[in-house]
């Protein structure tokens, strides 16, 4: 299964990384989440913002598509979203970026591990999985809504 | 007309518990942030949020990794624990004060697993990670590295003392004894699986111990994450529960962390001598084959 071109490159990144640097660059990353945040002046196609029991905060899902099928993803997050949460905030808004919408859609979850690390996938971490089930959630919508428009 | 001053007597409060000595406040940790006899300890659910920030001088004891056997469902032996303590510079006579977020769950569980192997000098720093934060106090993100310093290998892990089995929850459902339920109540009822707004996994069934009694953690706490009073804690525990301090009583939550708060606050904040902590708590009873469960109030 392949990935995004972006993604695939901070795959590969992690996968290169030993453990304690790829602590800290997960933490680089939870910092930039705030950075992904929508920005003055930007519209979307589509805005989902709300509290779901699978996330300890609210988690707001901004998604625009161009003529050429490429995504663009802004998010925000609650306080209490957890560090590795919102380093897979940056890490998936990054890595999606230049992706088409159906390229999204088809994005296997089992690069997670291969970025964070089994030892950090476990009990009370499994809404690093969360982020991308409402990005796809939001392609999902959209695609739905162009379905229904043709 | 002449102003006084408005005073407030926190230690006075304070000094009402059990064993004060065992709580201390942000003041008090921030003025024993160099103290070489204090180990300051930060223990957490998220496993990331030490390494954004944590205490100047705080080493990180995480609840699984250090704490848990790997590969049995179980903590880990008094050599390993002897080992974790040496390394964090922490000797048998270190005071150790445990902090972290979710109101110090993790941190009363770090605590309680020190007492499993019989460290004496320990305390909560009370309001957790949160209060330390909102009073604007510093973080760092600058790892400590302390001399590894002998700790002797305990002789034995007290687990007959302060923790109970699946076989003493049961005695205790069936012979009506003290046995408290400190989850939400919505997981107490059998409505929800796990905490609200967390994923919903980890157990087959939902539902409460027959026999066991609804208590929230969260009624010890005040909105800032800070201990309520004794005169607070006992109106909730001895005159609204009826537990005593003489009484054999089990509390028990999900995983253990929740009921490892509570715990601590009858052991240390009221005094009780005979609280065991059922960690197996609710994944092992709601998952056990044959392990009767109840629903509702």
């Amino acid at each position: 299964m392949s990935y995004p071109a972006k993604l695939q490159q901070i795959i590969d990144l992690f996968e290169a990384l030993p453990d304690e640097e790829k602590r800290e660059t997960l933490i680089a990353y939870a910092d930039q989440a705030a950075v992904q945040a929508p920005k003055d002046g930007e519209t979307f196609d589509l805005e989902d913002v709300r509290k779901d029991e699978e996330c300890t905060d609210t988690v707001g899902v901004f998604l625009s598509v161009d003529l050429d099928r490429k995504v663009r993803f802004r998010i925000t997050l609650g306080p209490q979203v957890q560090t590795l949460t919102r380093a897979m905030t940056a890490i998936l808004c990054k890595g999606f970026e230049g992706a088409s919408i159906e390229e999204v859609m088809e994005v296997p979850a089992d690069f997670v591990p291969k970025i964070v690390g089994a030892q950090l996938v476990r009990q009370r971490s499994q809404t690093v999985y969360y982020i991308l089930t409402r990005m796809k959630s939001a392609c999902k919508v959209w695609l739905n809504r162009e379905r229904a428009a043709a | 007309m002449l102003s006084l001053p408005i005073v407030t007597f926190p230690a006075m409060s304070q000094k009402d518990y059990a064993h004060p000595e065992a709580l201390v406040s942000t003041d008090w940790v921030a003025a024993h942030l160099d103290d070489p006899s204090v180990r300051i300890v930060e223990s957490n659910e998220d496993v990331l949020l030490y390494d954004t920030g944590h205490l100047p001088g705080a080493v990180h004891i995480d609840w699984r990794a250090d704490l848990q056997d790997q590969t049995v469902r179980d903590y880990i032996s008094p050599a390993e624990f002897a080992a974790v303590c040496s390394k964090n510079g922490i000797g048998p006579d270190t005071t150790c004060v445990f902090y972290g977020d979710k109101s110090n769950w993790w941190a009363c569980y770090a605590l309680w697993v020190f007492r499993l192997f019989g460290h004496e000098k320990v305390k909560i720093m009370n309001g957790g990670r949160d209060k330390w934060v909102a009073e604007g106090r510093p973080l760092t993100r600058e790892k400590p590295h302390y001399t590894p310093v002998n700790y002797p290998v305990p002789p034995v892990r007290r687990d007959a003392e302060i923790r109970a089995f699946f076989e003493d929850a049961k005695k205790h459902s069936e012979e009506k004894l003290p046995l408290i339920d400190v989850r939400s109540p919505g997981e107490f009822r059998g409505e929800i699986t796990h905490m609200p707004e967390y994923p919903q996994e980890g157990v087959l069934r939902g539902g409460h111990v027959p026999g066991a009694r609804s208590v929230p953690w969260k009624t010890a706490v005040n909105e800032d994450g800070t201990f309520k009073s004794r005169e607070e804690l006992d109106k909730i525990y001895t005159q609204g529960c009826g537990l005593a301090p003489d009484k054999d009583i089990v509390a028990y939550c999900r995983i253990g962390e929740r009921s490892s708060h509570t715990w601590f606050v009858l052991t240390y904040l009221l005094g009780y001598d005979k609280v065991r902590n059922y960690d197996g708590s609710w994944t092992e009873w709601g998952n056990r084959v044959r392990a009767p469960i109840a629903t509702g109030e």
